[in-house]
């Protein structure tokens, strides 16, 4: 097949009409050629364009709000009978969150796209560890979220390694000479400290934190709370949780 | 505590990438941006107003659950969820055994098919820039010749791969097939400004 007949192909790949017999050979080629293959991504971002030639209509209101509670019913991340899915869950969060953070970067330099995966793939590298952590058996995972305000954290307990890794996101920096606190919160226990944290400028934050004794000293954790701090953090909270959370005991 | 940037200065695939993390936000502001022009694909396939809404609700869905899948190599943001509601569209449409009713339009040669509307009024509440879009768009595939809109029609609404549309329409499958890449290739040059948006 000539080079101008492979671009055919690609035209009707994209579009999904395709015959069946003719789809895996040009699949094969595909896999072969950088050329088809920006054809195919571009006819693609054109076709979706299509989709606004539809005459314009207003969905109904009620669709919002069925979407959202669909959305917290199924979440991408939380309870599952089995722990193989979970743990798959778990690694496409920690590299959604490493290529939220990286390419955010990005854009402010506004590098080309080589350049764009190139960043995507040492900051890649640059979390395995996080990524280690994440993929270990025994982790469980807690969520602190204020009703309906931005900020989200959330916490990955890793008992094989004694780790927990926490990933906020819109959690603004807190100013200078304080710090974040997380707190481990048991019943007819005092709070206990996991330790201290700042987010950045872009308000994320992704570290590692080892397991402290009094922690585990606390027997069964049931949830987890962020104050603020002075820097060093403090003995106990000196105010009221700005986030709050229960752990999601997945592994079970 | 603040917010650190309102939703609408958060590009589209930090909202899927946040999604991707468990942000209920997220979705609701990648809804709010994108369910029109998804429900009107999944209308302008399926046709029933409730098939539609159930379309829209199921791509929604799909994105939230498979928003770690996303990448952004592959396309606009815009360019994944309208991939997602077509083929969701495309299944319903299967499942109930019966022609989309694009399929139906785009076969009748009497009717424009969608680039018809080009006129209609927009809602007015509705964005001026998705207005102006769609408007382009529109007259992108009004400025097609009608053999070339059909057969494009036929495959992106009405989900016909090249041979059915060829049977479609009593064309031998070579002409169908030289038209369709020469109407996507106009279509790209003319649509080149919009696309990548949002991406």
């Amino acid at each position: 097949m000539n080079e101008h007949a492979w671009l055919e192909s690609a035209a009707a790949y994209a579009l999904g009409a395709l015959d069946e017999g003719e789809r895996a050979p040009f699949e094969a080629h595909l896999a072969d050629c950088p050329r088809c293959r920006a054809e195919v991504t571009t006819l693609r971002d054109t076709l979706g364009l299509l989709a606004q030639a539809a005459p314009g209509m207003e969905p109904a209101p009620g669709l919002r709000d069925r979407v959202l509670a669909e959305a917290r019913r199924v979440r991408p991340l939380g309870r599952r009978p089995a722990r193989g899915p979970w743990l798959l869950a778990a690694a496409s969060l920690a590299l959604a969150a490493a290529l939220g953070a990286g390419f955010a970067r990005q854009r402010a330099a506004a590098r080309g796209v080589a350049a764009t995966l190139a960043e995507a793939r040492r900051l890649l590298a640059a979390r395995d560890s996080t990524l280690a952590a994440l993929l270990s058996p025994d982790v469980h995972v807690v969520s602190l979220a204020a009703t309906g305000r931005p900020p989200t954290v959330r916490v990955f307990w890793n008992q094989d390694r004694s780790l927990f890794v926490v990933m906020a996101f819109d959690l603004p920096a807190a100013p200078a000479g304080r710090t974040y606190q997380l707190w481990a919160l048991a019943k007819d226990a005092a709070p206990v400290s996991m330790g201290v944290f700042n987010s950045g400028s872009d308000g994320r934050a992704t570290l590692l934190i080892p397991v402290a004794g009094g922690v585990l000293g606390l027997g069964l954790v049931e949830a987890c709370a962020l104050t603020e701090e002075p820097v060093g953090g403090s003995p106990g909270p000196t105010e009221t949780p700005r986030l709050v959370g229960t752990w999601r005991h997945t592994a079970s | 505590m603040t917010p650190i940037q309102p939703d609408a200065a958060i590009p589209d695939r930090d909202l899927v990438w946040r999604m991707a993390a468990g942000e209920e936000r997220a979705l609701g502001a990648l809804y709010d941006r994108h369910a029109r022009t998804v429900y009107a694909l999944a209308q302008a396939v399926v046709g029933e107003r409730a098939d539609a809404e159930e379309v829209v609700a199921d791509a929604f869905g799909q994105a939230w659950r498979s928003a770690a899948e996303y990448d952004p190599l592959r396309g606009s943001v815009g360019g994944w969820l309208t991939t997602i509601a077509r083929a969701r569209a495309l299944d319903l449409v299967r499942r109930r055994g019966r022609r989309g009713r694009a399929y139906q339009r785009a076969a009748q040669a009497a009717d424009g098919g969608l680039a018809a509307p080009v006129a209609m009024p927009e809602p007015p509440d509705r964005g001026v820039e998705r207005a102006e879009a769609g408007a382009l768009v529109r007259r992108a595939l009004a400025a097609l010749p009608d053999a070339q809109r059909r057969v494009i029609e036929l495959a992106y609404f009405g989900g016909l791969s090249q041979s059915e549309i060829a049977a479609e329409l009593a064309e031998p499958l070579g002409t169908v097939k030289t038209r369709m890449r020469a109407a996507l290739e106009k279509l790209r040059a003319v649509l080149r400004p919009l696309a990548g948006e949002g991406a």
